[in-house]
């Protein structure tokens, strides 16, 4: 049995694709961001020496680190806005979940990069007269940071694929765009491997750009956390 | 205000049982098809014969470039047009999730073979071994010991992938939950009580993925 391929209903209907990318570009950026400031605050209260900071935080990691994203994700779009009495689209939903749970992952590279600071220069910068939050903003995190660049882009890539579970709650993100079209023109086969095909086009260029970033770090000399 | 009430989701417990059963079984398929496939593809990816590495390499970035979900979706929905086959939501979800953690499990596998040290395999070969027995008894052995920690993480991963193989609608906890919700308009009983199922089987384990590492990290 040959099969005849035929991409043109994929071309037809390439502004839905492009439409589709957009979106998830959207939620990855929108949950990048919020997770990596959230995920700095939450690090930043485990590593507390206040059980009643470090406690709740440490909860909320390992809670969104050992659930599946799929069910954080039909938590926050069908329980939550009955619990809470609001309004929740799949877009809020999605941004919601992939900020928490990718915070929780970002919480743990931070605590690493921040442990893997040498005690000497908290103390030098104790001596000169820092408070705790100077030491840290002025002199640990600058270093730090560029010791967790490649586990951030390790953790952004792996966002990135995970945001493909909005489809389940029909956000229209790259997959649910394919699948729409494959629905609607029959033909499965191309459109999904269109969009797999972009999906792998994207996620490689970022990788890769991860790996030089990282190879240029470790020319410079400097270790990284993992 | 919504009240909690769990009545509606004790009564369903045997329909959730029946989706831990499906959950379990997918694992344990994912778990050794994936890890199995994983070493063979590692010990391609270390090759220096083009033969082995090329393929190896490929199959390693596209699996890992590519969202596992858009993998299930594609064999679900794609492979059937090319295959003479049906195939079902299992086949399906297994495949995709089996593969993504063979391309995964590779390099984990690769890079703990790659730990070895050089004089392992002088001495292993300076015995008369051949390259097999060489990885199969001295090689391979070690380098476990070292990868466990990281496999036990692609194990708990893949607990949390099997979630996935509801988007084709196989019978899993998640799937029954969502049956459960419709049926009794409990969404937030039975999506929590799910979650807190997945929590209390995985915690466990990812503590106990924490502690080998620990003691890996002590041990060398």
């Amino acid at each position: 049995m040959a099969y005849q391929w035929d991409f043109t209903p994929v071309f037809a209907n390439a502004d839905l694709l492009a439409q589709g990318l957009v979106n998830t570009l959207k939620v990855t950026g929108t949950a990048l961001a919020c997770g990596l400031a959230l995920g700095l605050v939450l690090a930043l209260l485990r590593l507390s020496r206040l059980r009643l900071a470090a406690w709740p935080a440490g909860l909320i990691i390992e809670v969104f680190r050992t659930t599946p994203p799929l069910v954080q994700l039909f938590w926050f779009f069908f329980a939550l806005p009955l619990i809470a009495g609001i309004e929740m689209t799949p877009f809020l939903a999605a941004a919601v979940t992939f900020s928490i749970q990718s915070s929780a992952f970002f919480a743990e590279v931070f605590r690493a990069g921040i442990v893997s600071i040498e005690r000497g220069q908290w103390e030098g910068a104790r001596a000169i007269g820092m408070t705790h939050g100077q030491a840290l903003r002025r002199i640990v995190l600058p270093q730090a940071v560029k010791r967790m660049i490649p586990a951030f882009m390790e953790r952004a890539i792996e966002l990135m694929k995970t945001t493909t579970l909005v489809a389940t709650i029909s956000y229209a993100d790259l997959l649910f765009a394919a699948n729409e079209i494959a629905q609607k023109t029959f033909r499965p086969l191309e459109t999904l491997t269109v969009a797999a095909l972009i999906y792998f086009v994207v996620i490689t260029a970022f990788s890769l750009f991860a790996r030089r970033l990282e190879r240029r770090l470790a020319v410079s000399g400097e270790s990284t956390v993992h | 205000m919504a009240q909690w009430d769990f009545s509606s989701v004790l009564a369903n417990s045997d329909a959730l049982l029946v989706g831990a059963v499906g959950t379990l079984r997918i694992f344990a398929i994912c778990l050794v098809a994936g890890l199995g496939l994983g070493l063979l593809i590692g010990l391609g990816r270390y090759s220096r014969r083009r033969v082995f590495y090329w393929p190896a390499t490929a199959f390693v970035e596209f699996f890992r470039n590519t969202p596992v979900l858009v993998q299930i979706v594609w064999f679900y929905f794609a492979l059937p047009i090319l295959a003479p086959f049906t195939i079902s939501p299992l086949a399906a979800a297994a495949l995709g999730i089996s593969l993504n953690s063979a391309a995964f499990s590779a390099e984990i596998y690769r890079g703990g073979i790659q730990s070895i040290e050089r004089g392992q395999w002088d001495g292993a070969r300076a015995l008369g071994m051949s390259f097999l027995q060489a990885m199969r008894r001295i090689i391979l052995p070690q380098a476990l010991k070292r990868m466990t920690p990281a496999l036990t993480n692609r194990a708990i991963e893949i607990f949390k992938m099997s979630t996935l193989a509801s988007a084709v609608a196989y019978v899993e906890l998640l799937q029954q939950a969502k049956l459960i919700a419709s049926l009794n308009f409990n969404p937030i009983e039975a999506y929590t009580a799910v979650a807190v199922i997945f929590f209390v089987f995985l915690w466990p384990l990812v503590q106990l993925t924490y502690l080998l590492e620990r003691r890996l990290a002590r041990d060398e």
